[in-house]
């Protein structure tokens, strides 16, 4: 009974598949056919010229004894766990300015959270790069001005670090040691503008009534976040947690910018991505590039799966 | 009855300054890297080691900076506003059509397609990168705009879709059977339709669009070979490679990199502050 109707109503709207027919080939020609010959190659010896020969599993045999991909995993842990501290400011403000009873100061402030946005990424981190230069950098200058200086001479002779020395500017991006603190550091107060926005609409649902409830039985701020916030932001914490992983693990920009194609001195702040690239535009090993590609890939869906599996929101 | 009314506001009120102070205290630190990008964009390297935080007074402002900067940076602009506008441009008409197609009728093997759109989402581009570059070399598309162009539209078509998708289906069915009772042909719909009632959307994803085109350095970096082609972001990576590096200089040539996202702004608040907040929903 439903054939008839369907098939003429295709011969009548057969038209309609020309409309879909474009973004279909963009998207096979450059998303999907990449994607499967980065599988394809990753079997391969493959220095990006006509000649290629086929070596089974050895590009990944070499990946897992490849000691600058192990450490670049391990870099990268230390960058996730930094990342997710990072979070914290992002859902404070949410809530700091969600909890404000004037409709127009929210308003305000949401716009005001979005100007840092007009300045381009890249930007953003030249400037942080020239924020943390040694000798005309703004933090080494508050380091000294606030005499935190002395206090960080003092923790390195005690704990005999051999990092911080009295009179010598702070190299943050040159000593091996402080690139990771480097890491953590830049971006501070790390207000992610598209993170508050996504925590603000998810606390949109709470009405004032709803605190002055909870001020009437004399709930703190503290629980009032914990009880009445926090359950109402779980779904956009998972979704920054997704992007987190994906950001994080997938991305190398930062690093290639702040520091060079090989992590910085020492290359404490390399992280696969950045192999990855490395290995494909330095080094020129294309086959070996896709194969760390496809590794990073697994690692990525796997946490992935993790997070949407384990983090769960009860609606 | 007024004075009952009056009163909680006025506790609210007292309560509130702790608050505006945090967000303000975090907002002046966020912003303080915009106001060292302005005020050193002035200086020459000498003055700003004699005084890097505050401002010259206006008479002794350097404007050669700026000359500097302009010179420089304005065939990179040109060339990034050039791929930011014409991908935007085709990215959402093909995603506007697409969206069409799967939201108005369902046609055998549009369930196909759609999740042939979907899982798209679940690839992170970084594998991708390096069979793309040789794509676009066998495709002779290296060291050209173009090959930014189409990247950026392919890249941006799921999510395009996706969103435009879910706002067509939600249109009033009445419309379009008005419009074909009219003797509108599919296409006709789509631009007497469609295109006037999503205008806010278009207007939201757009921005985003040419936001993500704009802030893109990466694939430009690896693909450009020659000065006259380069966007923003290579242009400025290669400013950066500088061995003695005129601070004055290189902070015009960022706040002029910023300026055409300032107009931007300005005049599409609204849709900024809302479009992010809503796509945050969606996505």
């Amino acid at each position: 009974m439903a054939y008839p109707i369907s098939r003429s109503k295709v011969l009548r709207e057969w038209r309609l598949y020309f409309f879909v027919v474009p973004s279909l080939l963009m998207v096979l020609t450059f998303a999907y056919f990449p994607a499967v010959s980065a599988v394809y190659h990753s079997f391969f010896d493959w220095s990006g010229g006509e000649a290629k020969q086929f070596i089974g599993w050895d590009n990944f045999k070499r990946a897992f004894t490849d000691s600058t991909l192990l450490m670049s995993f391990a870099t990268v842990g230390a960058l996730m766990i930094f990342n997710l501290i990072k979070m914290i400011p992002s859902i404070l403000l949410a809530v700091l300015i969600h909890r404000l009873t004037s409709n127009r100061w929210q308003y305000a402030y949401r716009a005001l959270l979005v100007v840092p946005m007009i300045v381009p990424q890249l930007v953003t981190l030249f400037i942080w790069k020239f924020i943390l230069d040694p000798n005309l950098g703004a933090l080494n200058g508050v380091i000294e001005a606030t005499g935190l200086k002395h206090v960080l001479v003092a923790i390195n002779d005690f704990f005999g670090w051999g990092v911080f020395f009295e009179g010598v500017p702070i190299g943050w991006l040159s000593q091996p040691e402080l690139i990771l603190p480097a890491l953590f550091i830049w971006g501070f107060p790390w207000i992610g503008t598209v993170g508050v926005l996504i925590y603000l609409a998810g606390l949109q649902s709470i009405g004032q009534e709803v605190y002055e409830a909870a001020e009437l039985d004399g709930i703190g701020p503290f629980k009032k976040f914990i009880y009445i916030e926090l359950p109402l932001i779980l779904t956009q914490i998972r979704l920054s947690l997704v992007l987190l992983i994906i950001g994080t693990l997938g991305g190398y920009g930062l690093q290639l910018l702040l520091l060079n194609e090989y992590g910085g001195p020492g290359g404490r702040g390399m992280v696969p991505g950045l192999w990855m690239y490395n290995r494909a535009f330095v080094a020129g090993e294309f086959g070996y590039a896709c194969s760390i590609g496809m590794i990073l890939f697994s690692v990525i869906l796997t946490l992935t799966f993790i997070n949407n599996r384990y983090v769960r929101v009860d609606k | 009855m007024s004075a009952a009314v009056i009163k909680p506001a006025r506790l609210h009120k007292k309560r509130d300054w702790p608050k505006h102070a945090i967000i303000w205290s975090f907002l002046l630190i966020e912003m303080f890297p915009l106001y060292m990008m302005f005020q050193v964009s002035f200086k020459d390297n000498a003055s700003f080691i004699a005084q890097p935080w505050l401002p010259l007074s206006p008479e002794d402002w350097k404007w050669s900076n700026w000359l500097f900067a302009i010179k420089l940076i304005g065939p990179y602009l040109a060339n990034t506003v050039f791929v930011a506008v014409t991908g935007t441009f085709c990215s959402l008409s093909l995603a506007i059509l697409a969206a069409y197609f799967f939201a108005r009728h369902k046609l055998p093997f549009s369930g196909v397609i759609w999740s042939a759109f979907l899982v798209l989402m679940l690839l992170p581009s970084v594998a991708n990168i390096v069979p793309l570059f040789m794509l676009l070399k066998s495709m002779s598309l290296l060291n050209t705009l173009l090959a930014l162009i189409v990247v950026g539209v392919a890249a941006g078509q799921v999510f395009n879709i996706f969103v435009l998708r879910n706002f067509i289906e939600d249109l009033p069915k009445d419309l379009f059977e008005a419009a074909e009772m009219d003797g509108a042909s599919h296409f006709q719909q789509v631009i007497n339709v469609v295109i006037p009632m999503a205008s806010p959307i278009i207007g939201t994803l757009a921005i985003l669009s040419f936001l993500s085109s704009w802030n893109d350095f990466l694939l430009p970096l690896i693909i450009l070979r020659d000065k006259e082609l380069f966007t923003l972001g290579v242009g400025l990576i290669y400013l950066d490679g500088e061995y003695v590096k005129p601070w004055g200089q290189i902070m015009a040539s960022y706040f002029l990199a910023s300026i055409p996202l300032i107009i931007i702004f300005l005049f599409t608040m609204r849709l900024f502050v809302r479009g992010l907040s809503a796509g945050a929903i969606k996505g």
